[in-house]
């Protein structure tokens, strides 16, 4: 386990959100959609990356006298940061004063991660409770994934993986075996406009999710609603029928879209595409919720 | 029906009558009480009340003269009657209160003052009660038959003890006359009243307490009357014995028979718990089990939380976590955590507190007795004389001292210095908090004895001695500390920032910390912004768990110079902000003279995210060990937990914490961030919002601005 290594952006203790009980969730970096709206714009690259807070910056200019490549310099009273330059060795993040600079990921041993992971044990409780591989999409580092998956059920941990599915399906079989439930993002079924909302068309998904149904122990759907993206009744009836002949499939989570992102996409000097979008209504999320319930599957909106 | 009078139309009438007395007490002191809401009226402007000195300082001193003014005070204090109470009993100041000065001047400690305030150590002397009186024995007593225990032991006793039995027999002659006059109060006041359900009622309470003053009680009415009473009368001689340990236990043989008599149904004991605690909020433990870890959950555990739950006021009660908790219970506990958000129940781990305390040397049978009884802290009921929760040594002073102490030793400053000029400074600072709690035991019966408790306990009527001067079977002496993240963060930081980046000089911190690091802000941020104690595994994480190795060790390594036995834990109550006041900046960052962090409690924001199982971590890997609580606060918002799973979510996270991981008390905030700030604004929008400050609860509108922002603080990280 010290040979094998991830790249990772953030462990979370205490989480009661990525499958059930008590978990610890751990963020994978790197992921093969380009979902405008993401949630998590720093899980996207699959390397380690710089973050800016310029609300925590207290000007002292100590960044610029660390940095090997000139890439930090004054303009005026404000401070420009050329990520072109960059070559993220970090020296700045390590010198700032106020945690204004971060490391977005960092490359960590499996076993390093099994410690963090151990640290929570006594609340996970005989399988209510557990951990969540989640990311950026896992199964781009699927050794990396494998040996940890493999390592919680040596310590017989409920395991939880949260894929967008838009991997080989060999990916999946390898680690099925070692996966009590897979959290599986459905984003819509429209092809064309999975494409044009996340680059990426969605056949090997829709696919996979089909034969992962044979192989799965458990299988929760998550579907985040994006106004403008899959908020219609349609949108809902399609999911629908989609699910109605699963048989690994428990429960179904909407998710409701929020722009809290807007601050990491500022830190990274990413444009965010979705800032000028609203939540849905909760009333709407329910109604959603029991479109999807008319098919026989359990479906909860989540606020 | 709006003036009927079924129970729960009594207690709607009690519980406004009490949130009346809620608007008064904030009237009357604006926002000062920083400290439990324990049940008092306020008292009328025009009372005065004059003790009787017999000291040239104008204090009153040793038996003789508490016991006297005590009498006098029972005698002046005004009466009140509720209409609509099941039980009778009032009470609205205390004794203490006209108690100057508390300690008499001439019994001095002037040897001990010079350390004592160079480690800011509240140490104990003068300090009243805070240990547990034995219900049990007094229900099996009665007044009358306390009354004829005294006189037993009095006629064999030499001249010696004439004083304090003069003492205690004026505390008796005391309760007597206040209850006599109570029932001549329900009495008129049944006379005046034209509504003959209230009037019987008033009437048939007064037959009842006159039979209590002749005999003990029988039913369970009765029994809960008569622990009113004593309540009562503890709290007005020196605000003691408000606690009354495991009440479900206690109170079980009462409601078996009268269940079995037929004469009590659950809604009745349910009124008479709720009007029992708006009398007095008395800490009680409820649950638990026995020596053999059978579960001893009853009916009264339940009827307990029910009361707590039908009241949401501010109440002490705890529930005693193990192994074989009932479920049921448990279930209904933690369900009414989440719910009522007043901060109760809080919950104490039985494993930890029954194996804690036999590493001193006791048998498991007697370790299960010592119960939940105070904020922090547990007693074994009538034999233990304990100092709990009122000693405290501030470790941010220790390591104030000790970082001065070695910048001007001119020898070369280090981490590994400063630690081991620390650990002789702790050292030194839990022998001179011995020798005061050994000054404490030798002379606070000569000055304020505990006359009430004693009436409670087994040896002072016997021996005709005080339970402060060590007339109980068992001494076992708190020593807490406080301020452990501040120091572990300190160190943490000058190990990180001098010594492994080579980021700062000792001069350049030296400087910093002496100008309160105006001037240095970079400095301060670069401080600040190192490792946090709390995230497990840090280097700050290991100094926590040195710090309190060193302290315990210190504390256990031998018993104070008179040979009394100590336990340390970590609880500094709500003294972080004179604490904090005490000491200068410190090397994590925290400005001059601004609150230290929290008992055992990682620092406020010590973590980003998932800071709850975290702190549950850290604070599990500082535990003291010897039953002694280290108890850990959390604040929660209410959004992480809702429904049924937030109930499964946090039965499992206190069941792991106390029964897996060695926790020993969960103090537990369940608090709306938006609300709390927007009261914090306005504090008199919101009247009745509770809060846990600490090991108590309070209403947040009779808080002083310093302990809101208290609360507040720890909220905002949430």
């Amino acid at each position: 386990m010290n040979k094998t290594y991830g790249c990772i952006f953030d462990i979370q203790r205490f989480s009661l959100h990525d499958g059930p009980g008590i978990r610890t969730t751990i963020f994978f970096k790197g992921c093969n959609l380009r979902c405008f709206w993401c949630h998590n714009p720093e899980s996207i690259n699959l390397q380690p990356e710089i973050q800016v807070y310029a609300h925590k910056c207290i000007h002292c200019g100590k960044c610029i006298t660390v940095c090997p490549q000139n890439a930090i310099y004054k303009n005026g009273s404000s401070f420009v940061f050329s990520r072109d330059l960059c070559m993220k060795c970090g020296k700045c993040v390590d010198s700032c004063y106020t945690n204004a600079r971060v490391m977005a990921g960092k490359t960590v041993s499996a076993s390093e991660v099994m410690s963090e992971i151990m640290k929570d044990e006594p609340f996970y409780n005989d399988n209510q409770g557990g951990v969540t591989f989640s990311g950026g999409e896992p199964m781009l580092q699927p050794g990396f994934l494998k040996t940890l998956l493999v390592a919680c059920k040596e310590k017989k941990i409920h395991t939880a993986v949260d894929t967008a599915g838009n991997v080989a399906f060999e990916k999946f079989a390898e680690i099925a075996p070692y996966t009590d439930l897979f959290l599986y993002d459905i984003k819509c079924v429209d092809e064309k406009k999975h494409k044009q909302v996340t680059g990426s068309n969605n056949k090997k998904i829709l696919a996979n999710l089909v034969l992962l149904d044979e192989i799965a122990k458990e299988i929760i759907i998550r579907i985040p609603i994006i106004p403008g993206m899959n908020d219609t009744d349609e949108d809902m009836h399609a999911i629908g029928i989609l699910l109605r002949n699963l048989k690994k499939v428990t429960k179904v989570q909407l998710l409701p879209f929020h722009n809290m992102a807007e601050s990491k996409y500022e830190s990274m000097g990413m444009e965010y595409k979705a800032k000028d979008l609203s939540a849905p209504k909760k009333e709407r999320m329910q109604q959603f919720a029991s479109i999807i319930s008319s098919y026989d599957i359990n479906a909860i909106a989540i606020s | 029906m709006e003036n009927g009078f079924t129970y729960s139309q009594r207690l709607e009438a009690l519980l406004s009558a009490k949130r009346i007395q809620t608007e008064k007490k904030i009237a009357k002191f604006g926002r000062t009480i920083d400290v439990d809401d324990r049940g008092n009226l306020v008292v009328p402007d025009d009372f005065v009340f004059s003790p009787v000195p017999n000291h040239s300082s104008g204090g009153f001193f040793g038996p003789y003269a508490c016991g006297m003014n005590y009498k006098k005070l029972l005698h002046e204090h005004p009466v009140t009657v509720d209409e609509n109470t099941g039980l009778l009993g009032s009470w609205m100041v205390m004794l203490i209160d006209y108690k100057k000065p508390l300690w008499n001047p001439d019994i001095r400690f002037t040897h001990l003052h010079k350390e004592q305030k160079m480690y800011d150590i509240v140490h104990g002397i003068g300090g009243v009660q805070h240990f547990l009186a034995d219900y049990s024995l007094g229900l099996q007593l009665g007044f009358n038959g306390i009354r004829e225990k005294i006189r037993f032991y009095e006629k064999s006793s030499d001249a010696s003890k004439k004083e304090f039995y003069y003492g205690l027999n004026e505390c008796v002659a005391g309760i007597y006359d206040y209850i006599t006059r109570h029932i001549a109060r329900a009495r008129e006041l049944a006379e005046q009243i034209n509504d003959k359900d209230r009037s019987d009622n008033l009437n048939i309470l007064a037959d009842m307490n006159e039979e209590l003053l002749k005999r003990p009680a029988r039913t369970f009415h009765e029994a809960v009357q008569w622990m009113a009473w004593f309540l009562v009368a503890g709290d007005m001689y020196n605000g003691g014995a408000s606690a009354i340990g495991d009440i479900d236990r206690i109170l079980k043989p009462y409601y078996d028979n009268d269940v079995r008599q037929g004469i009590l149904t659950e809604e009745q004991a349910i009124f008479y718990i709720c009007n029992f605690l708006i009398i007095d909020n008395a800490y009680c433990q409820i649950g638990g089990c026995d020596e053999f870890g059978k579960d001893n959950t009853n009916e009264l555990s339940h009827i307990v939380l029910e009361a707590v739950h039908k009241m949401k006021i501010p109440a002490s009660v705890c529930v005693r976590v193990h192994e074989n908790i009932d479920k049921d219970f448990f279930y209904k506990s933690v369900k009414y955590l989440l719910t009522d958000r007043t901060g109760s129940p809080n919950f104490i781990g039985d494993k930890a507190m029954t194996e804690g305390f036999m590493r001193n040397g006791y048998s498991r049978e007697l370790a299960v007795t010592r119960v939940k009884c105070g904020c922090h802290w547990c007693a074994i009921p009538g034999k233990e004389y304990t100092l709990n929760d009122i000693v405290k040594i501030n470790f941010v002073a220790v390591f104030d001292t000790a970082f001065k102490d070695m910048m001007n030793s001119g020898n070369q400053p280090s981490v590994q210095l400063l630690w081991d000029t620390f650990v002789r400074h702790i050292n030194r600072a839990v022998k001179v908090t011995a020798e005061g709690m050994d000054f404490q035991i030798e002379h606070m019966h000569e000055v304020f004895p505990e006359l009430l408790m004693d009436l409670l306990c087994e040896g002072p009527i016997e021996k005709g001695m005080d339970a402060s001067n060590g007339a109980l079977e068992y001494i076992n002496l708190c020593v807490d500390g406080a301020g452990l993240a501040v120091v572990a963060d300190s160190f943490a930081a000058l190990e990180k920032r001098i010594e492994i980046n080579n980021q700062l000089t000792w001069g350049q911190i030296d400087q910093a910390l002496k100008n309160n690091y105006d001037g240095y802000e970079d400095i301060r941020l670069m401080m600040k912004n190192s490792d946090h104690y709390g995230n497990g595994g840090t280097i700050a994480d290991t100094y926590a768990q040195k710090i309190v190795k060193e302290f315990v060790t210190a504390v256990k390594k031998e018993p104070t110079p008179n040979g009394h036995n100590m336990i340390p834990g970590l609880f500094s109550w709500a003294n972080t902000i004179p604490m904090g006041k005490a000491v200068g900046a410190t090397p994590n960052g925290r400005l001059a003279f601004t609150p230290i962090s929290h008992g055992a409690n990682p620092l406020p924001g010590f973590k980003d995210s998932g800071a709850l199982t975290a702190m549950a971590n850290a604070v599990a890997s500082v535990q003291c060990g010897y039953g002694n609580t280290v108890p850990i606060q959390l604040e929660i918002n209410p959004v992480t937990l809702k429904g049924e799973e937030g109930i499964a979510t946090m039965m499992t996270f206190i069941y792991a914490y106390l029964n897996k991981m060695g926790g020993t008390l969960m103090n537990i905030n369940i608090m709306d961030k938006e609300k709390l700030l927007d009261a914090h604004k306005d504090p008199s929008k919101y009247p009745e919002l509770i809060v846990r400050v600490t090991g108590f609860c309070a209403y947040f509108a009779l808080l002083s601005e310093d302990f809101r922002k208290l609360v507040v603080d720890r909220m905002i990280n949430e």
